[in-house]
Order: structure tokens, then C-alpha cells, then sequence
């Protein structure tokens, strides 16, 4: 049951409520329903709605996300139109006004897209701590989760050149689904070869993972569909079976959706 | 932790509760306010019929702690009537028989409301995708759709007829 949450008006405040267990609350789209769902222990949350946390800052192509901006803030941006497809994909609008940009990072697959984003575009994060500030890229907290009583205030990345950013999302449905398989990469073509690629995979392990052989693949080769199926075929990946698909059935449509990223057909 | 005052705009109107830190702002309107609208369907988010618009934009309500949201203005499905005239939504929802158990009818009428508040033109596309969140187990959405862009119709004539009158910028 929910006992207390606090409502700390600085990120400092915020840190300091998240001892003994208090968890930080962003939109509460993914802890909320557990909370209604059940008579579990007592749980203590401290809200980040009034932290100072909101907002979107873009400066010659370096882009800041305050840690409790909503994926609503982000689909409305004008100056993030790349991210916007990868957002829609998330949930339903009255969802989406609520989540938030740091507590997607933290959502258990096959949920995350944003985060997937960001992990192609190896974002880094402000982590907050009793010592203050300090960065960390995006790739060690996904892997490896968040020291209790850390917490991410924002999230920084270098906007990608034009064209340079996919995305991709097989669902169920077309809106408001989880992922079966998500596809986020970042991937610069030169002289008809890929001069550098950052792949990113949701559905296909139980964290957010990147496919850091595939990657390998496809460096210095055309962008060509045999190259893709070579390079579908390079991460040792373990899927994972649940409402929305199989371990098998996401390992047998993963390649047809990386090809379908990466060559839009 | 115990329990706080919380103020809120509620359909125009302020208004102040005694709240549990573990009430929700759904709790809050059904239970202290009386205001049944906007309804208990999964406590999840996932199936809509909760949805109130939070300072204008349209949020699952189960999933909100009401005093995180202290100070915000809140409108439900009761606030969208003048009286007897209902809203230009819900009377295309009459018009275009676009309810039928009902249970949806709240939520799925706020999410258009928010929609077309933000774009008073929208596609059909623009439609389903802002109620993708709001499940309908009884209409097949089709009738839904429909009245949602009747609505907007019905809204732009409005908007363009009150213009006739009185031609912006005129003097007055």
C-alpha cells in the first residue's frame, strides 16, 4: 500500500527523500498499476512532478531532457521530430501525458521504445547522488540498473544529422502496444558503405540491450539485405515469451524488422 | 504520512479535499465529489474509462496520487454540459449513436474533447490515435470516430459563423 509521497520541490530534496526503500515517481504509469493491483508492503514514493525536473533544452544540436519531462513534452517538440514516431508508439495519449522521459528508462521489456531511442543515440545521463552530479552513459545504467537512492535529473544527447535516425516498432496493434521487437539505430552511410551504426534492440532480452555485433557486421559494408540478414544472424540474443509474443516468434520476425529498419522495406 | 489538504480547479470551480497519500485523483472525484464520470475500469491505465483532462490535457486519472497534483485544474465528463445544452462532443456522441452500454462514453469524450481543443481539424487518423487509449467493447469504434469528426465539423461551423457576425478585428 501506498503510504507516503513526497512532493520535494529541487532534484537536492528529491535525493534526499529516497532512502529507506522510497522509490522516485515519475508519471507513475508503470508503478501506479501495481499499486492498484495489489495489497503488497508499504511503499513510499517520492513524486518528481514539482522537482524542477520538466523540460526540453535544444542548443546547437545538443539536446536536454529534464529527468520528468512527459513523452508528451517529446511527441510535441518541434525541434525532436525523430524521436516523435518512436513515441507515438508508446501507450495512448492520456498515457503519455503522464510518463516520463526517465521513468521509461526503467521500465521492464518489452515496454521502453524511448529508452531504445536513447540508447542508439548513446545518450548519457546526469545522475544525482550524495556527491552531486555526474554522468553516466545511458548503455552501463540500462545494463546494470541505478544505485538505490540515485537519481537521474536528465538525460543528454547529440541530435542525429538528418536522415541518420531509425526507428522501428513491430506490435500487435499499430497504437498502444508492446513491442514484439523495437529497433532503434543511428547509422551514418558513406560511399555507399556504413561508416558507423549504433543498434539498439527492445523485445528480444529481458533488458534493453545493443546488438553490438550486428554492429560489427555492417561496418564498412553496404547497407544491402544480405548484409542485414548476416548481421541479424550475429547477436547470441534470449528472447523471452509473454502476452504479446513468443521467444520463438520474436526471433524468427527479428531480421524481417531489422531489414525493415534499416532499408524501410 | 498523514493525510494533506488538496486544492483543485474542478470544472471551474475551486475545491479542496482531505486526501490519503494512497488516494488516487479517480478516488477523489468518485468518492469525495461525487463526480461518477469518469469510471473504475482496470486501475491499470490501460483501458481509459478514468481519462479527465489534468490541466487540460487528457491523463488516466487511476494512475494519479491527488496530491501530487495539488493546485492543477481537473475536468470531467460533468463539467462539459451548459445546463440543460450539452457540449458540441457529447451531442454528436447522441446524434451519431455513438454509445451504447455507456461505461466508455466519459472517458472516450474527454480524449476528443482534448483533441479537438488542440486541432480543430483533425483526420480520421488524428482520431483513432487520440483514443487508442480509451477501450469501447461495444460500438466497434466506427460510430465513435464518426462523431468525433462530426463534432469538429460542427465546431468549425460554429467558430465560422460566429465570425460572420462579428468579423474579427471589427470594431466593436
Amino acid at each position: 500500500m501506498l503510504i507516503s509521497v513526497e512532493m520535494p520541490d529541487s532534484a537536492d530534496a528529491a535525493r534526499t527523500y529516497l532512502r529507506d526503500g522510497a522509490l522516485p515517481l515519475g508519471g507513475g504509469t508503470h508503478l501506479m498499476p501495481r499499486l492498484n493491483d495489489a495489497a503488497g508492503t508499504d511503499v513510499r514514493l517520492v513524486s518528481l512532478r514539482k522537482a524542477g525536473l520538466r523540460g526540453i533544452q535544444v542548443q546547437d544540436g545538443s539536446v536536454a531532457i529534464g529527468a520528468a519531462t512527459t513523452l508528451a513534452d517529446v511527441e510535441d517538440d518541434p525541434r525532436l521530430p525523430y524521436l516523435s514516431p518512436c513515441v507515438r508508439s508508446i501507450a495512448s495519449p492520456p498515457v503519455r501525458n503522464l510518463a516520463t522521459v526517465a521513468g521509461n528508462l526503467f521500465v521492464p521489456q518489452p515496454y521502453g521504445d524511448l529508452a531504445a531511442a536513447l540508447l542508439a543515440l548513446d545518450a548519457e545521463l546526469d545522475v544525482l547522488d550524495a556527491d552531486g552530479v555526474r554522468g553516466e552513459p545511458l548503455e552501463r545504467i540500462a545494463a546494470g540498473g541505478l544505485p538505490a537512492g540515485e537519481l537521474v535529473t536528465r538525460i543528454r544527447f547529440t541530435a542525429p544529422e538528418q536522415g541518420a535516425f531509425r526507428f522501428h516498432k513491430a506490435a500487435r496493434r499499430h497504437l498502444n502496444s508492446g513491442s514484439i521487437v523495437t529497433i532503434a539505430a543511428r547509422i551514418a552511410v558513406e560511399d555507399g558503405v556504413v561508416a558507423g551504426v549504433r543498434l539498439a534492440v527492445g523485445g528480444m532480452a529481458r533488458r534493453l540491450v545493443r546488438a553490438v555485433e550486428a554492429e560489427r557486421v555492417l561496418l564498412g559494408e553496404p547497407l544491402t539485405p544480405e548484409v542485414i540478414a548476416r548481421a541479424a544472424a550475429a547477436d547470441a540474443f534470449e528472447p523471452f515469451d509473454d502476452a504479446y509474443a513468443s521467444a520463438w516468434y520474436r526471433a524468427r520476425v527479428y531480421p524481417v524488422h531489422l531489414r525493415r529498419a534499416l532499408l524501410g522495406a | 504520512m498523514p493525510s494533506q489538504i488538496v486544492t483543485l480547479t474542478l470544472n471551474g470551480a475551486e475545491r479542496e479535499l482531505i486526501a490519503r497519500p494512497s488516494m488516487t485523483l479517480l478516488t477523489a472525484l468518485r468518492e469525495t465529489f461525487g463526480l461518477t464520470g469518469a469510471k473504475r475500469g482496470c486501475a491499470q491505465g490501460g483501458c481509459g474509462s478514468c481519462t479527465v483532462l489534468l490541466d487540460g490535457r487528457p491523463v488516466v486519472s487511476c494512475l494519479v496520487p491527488v496530491v501530487t497534483v495539488d493546485g492543477s485544474s481537473v475536468e470531467t465528463i460533468e463539467g462539459q454540459a451548459d445546463g440543460e445544452r450539452l457540449s458540441d462532443v457529447q451531442q454528436a456522441f447522441v446524434d451519431g449513436f455513438a454509445t451504447q452500454c455507456g461505461f466508455c462514453t466519459p472517458g472516450m469524450i474527454m480524449s476528443a474533447t482534448a483533441l479537438l481543443d488542440r486541432n480543430p481539424d483533425p483526420t480520421r487518423q488524428d482520431v483513432i490515435e487520440a483514443i487508442c487509449g480509451n477501450v469501447c467493447r461495444c460500438t466497434g469504434y466506427e460510430p465513435i470516430i464518426n462523431a468525433v469528426l462530426d463534432a469538429a465539423r460542427r465546431r468549425r461551423q460554429a467558430a465560422s459563423d460566429s465570425e460572420e457576425r462579428e468579423p474579427a478585428g471589427a470594431e466593436r
